[in-house]
């Protein structure tokens, strides 16, 4: 059978799999496997390769960066910074028009500097502000929203576990990645806030409103957090300035965020054992589906497909920038149905050859930094669009008595501002670019 | 029966986080060892390739709880839809590929231990000999295809979890 063909089929049936759920990196797997057994004609050069397949990825160095901020995120948690952090940043802007929601997503782009994971942050931060949103007499669609939407500042301000893997798919410089995302990020953290600014403005009964704090206590509060402060400046500066390696980086980021947590308290057997467990679930997660996409991918160069896709997109003469809006908009639809890491892990094998294929008047690795920052931005917006937002999910299971319907009513004007930056960042790269610059 | 292995996956789970936390404390030891070099000291010989067999072991631990807690990444927009004699169907089909292709990763790699430990390969620095690496994630492998099969029986109606076990939603 032509392996372009086979290639070509494999989509459809792998989407087919997925949708029965399959899980996602079990169904790569399957349809790589046999895919490559069918391109080899026999099984003998198959049965090799999966000799080392699974171990091989397994023992990657620059993946065991992953299950390094995993565990980091999760001592956060413990550390209890996520309630110092609401506090500080109520106690500067709690008395503002929508100051209380404003202050949770501040404290969410807090938390997203020490925590690489999206999901991680929306439950830490859902379990502090959801009590004190409701308390300040926020509605239920306003307060779901707005920690959902800043639940992914965890994975856009860096650190973050999908800007590792895409640096690693599109072997790119995982610091020079880290620096490109930081000012992308604030401006993330500070749309959201605008736009519970505007919606509070728009319809004053959505939101309370809490009393201006002195400033000798605004201060305190603010001193509470350096801990915070102090191991996001070691941690993405340590890696940042070649001080030590991303992978080494993880494990001070691990390491000292576990320290917190001890001193601090909050490592009790019974936490601790939870928190080990949370790790091993996110590490097997994404460990099943590299592995699948190991095989899958393996499948695909194998058929020369990426190659003769990106050859083909190359010779229609389309604008750059078409290429580049099909494919954000491509992740955007996808988006709505599928994890982002099983996406990136998916398409950026296709995509990237396509993309660095092309003139953007930048050079090719300031093309490969901003494109994987505006991935990373297009993917997370699918952890907040319906139907299937792990986001959503996780602030709807922590407070029952907002409905889903509120809960999806409320997240969209959020989408939106992501939808507005997106569409910033493609049109002026040099905002993305910038701190590679200095 | 299935006290025994739903235990034994969850205590492999602290176990490989705990070897997480070695490596870590083992990076640190290693970042300020080369930093003080003036002073004598040095980074940990080999620390790259601790660092890799750990994480495979751990990746190794990890895998069989997931499994049984259902923590894996899947799609499931349509499920609700679906007929449940259609779900139960399903189960044991995604159930039965996971044993399967487990069962062959492991027969592959039992076979790629079996040469390096023939050929005597050894690693770069520590001259550590490479099947070593895949001995120690061997055994929680086989503890994975145990899990495998169980889970299988469960979704077959043969099986049943230890009462009071909840499964868990996936996310990262």
């Amino acid at each position: 059978m032509d392996p372009i063909w086979l290639a070509t089929a494999s989509f459809p049936v792998l989407l087919v799999l997925i949708f029965l759920r399959v899980p996602i990196g079990l169904s790569m797997l399957v349809v790589g496997l046999f895919g490559s057994w069918q391109v080899y004609g026999s099984t003998a050069p198959l049965l090799n390769q999966m000799k080392n397949l699974a171990y091989s990825q397994f023992s990657s160095h620059s993946l065991s960066i992953v299950p390094l901020f995993l565990l980091m995120g999760q001592f956060a948690t413990l550390g209890g910074m996520s309630q110092a952090l609401f506090k500080a940043a109520e106690a500067f802007i709690g008395h503002r028009k929508g100051g209380v929601g404003m202050a949770a997503i501040g404290a969410c782009a807090g938390f997203g500097a020490i925590c690489g994971s999206s999901l991680a942050t929306a439950a830490t931060m859902g379990q502090v502000a959801l009590p004190e949103l409701k308390r300040a007499g926020y509605a239920g669609s306003l307060a779901s929203g707005a920690l959902a939407a800043g639940g992914t500042l965890g994975i856009l301000i860096p650190p973050s576990i999908v800007l590792v893997i895409y640096a690693i798919l599109a072997e790119q410089n995982i610091a020079k990645l880290f620096a490109a995302a930081f000012i992308p990020g604030i401006l993330a953290a500070l749309g959201y806030m605008l736009v519970i600014n505007i919606v509070v403005r728009i319809n004053p009964k959505l939101a309370g409103s809490v009393p201006p704090m002195p400033w000798p206590e605004r201060w305190q509060a603010v001193g509470a957090v350096w801990p915070v402060l102090l191991i996001f400046v070691v941690v993405v500066g340590g890696i940042y300035t070649g001080l030590f390696t991303p992978t080494e980086g993880a494990a001070v980021g691990a390491v000292s965020t576990g320290l917190l947590a001890w001193l601090r308290g909050g490592l009790t057997r019974k936490k601790l054992q939870e928190a080990f467990e949370s790790t091993a679930g996110g590490t097997a997660m994404v460990f099943m589906i590299v592995l699948g996409a190991a095989a899958y991918n393996t499948f695909l160069a194998l058929s020369q497909l990426p190659q003769e896709l990106a050859g083909w997109v190359g010779a229609q003469g389309f604008s750059p920038y078409m290429v580049l809006w099909a494919i954000l908009v491509f992740y955007l639809i996808f988006g709505c149905v599928m994890d982002s890491l099983s996406m990136i892990l998916l398409t950026i094998p296709i995509f990237f050859p396509m993309v660095s294929g092309l003139d953007f008047g930048l050079t090719p690795e300031e093309t490969a930094i901003w494109f994987g920052i505006l991935v990373l931005i297009v993917v997370e917006v699918g952890l907040i669009t319906p139907p299937v937002g792990m986001n959503l999910f996780v602030i709807q299971s922590m407070a029952p008595d907002i409905s889903i319907r509120d809960t999806y009513r409320g997240v969209w004007p959020f989408v939106l501002s992501d939808l507005i930056r997106v569409t910033l960042l493609v049109i002026f790269p040099a905002i993305t670019l910038v701190a590679l610059r200095l | 029966m299935n006290k025994l292995i739903y235990g034994l996956s969850r205590s492999m789970a602290w176990f490989g986080s705990l070897v997480l936390v070695l490596i870590a404390l083992m990076s640190v030891a290693s970042i300020v060892g080369r930093a003080l070099a003036g002073f004598g000291l040095g980074p940990v010989p080999g620390d790259f390739e601790l660092v890799e067999a750990g994480t495979a072991l751990a990746v190794f631990c990890f895998l069989p709880w997931a499994h049984l807690k259902r923590g894996h990444a899947v799609v499931d927009m349509l499920w609700g839809s679906f007929p449940a004699p259609m779900r139960r169907v399903l189960d044991i089909v995604a159930d039965g590929l996971m044993l399967a292709v487990w069962l062959l990763l492991v027969w592959r790699m039992s076979i790629a231990m079996a040469e390096y430990r023939h050929n005597n390969e050894v690693s770069f620095i520590l001259q550590m000999p490479v099947w070593w690496g895949y001995a120690a994630s061997m055994l929680p492998a086989l503890v994975g295809l145990v899990a495998y099969a169980w889970r299988l029986l469960e979704s077959l109606g043969l099986a049943s979890p230890p009462p009071g076990f909840a499964t868990a939603a996936g996310g990262h």
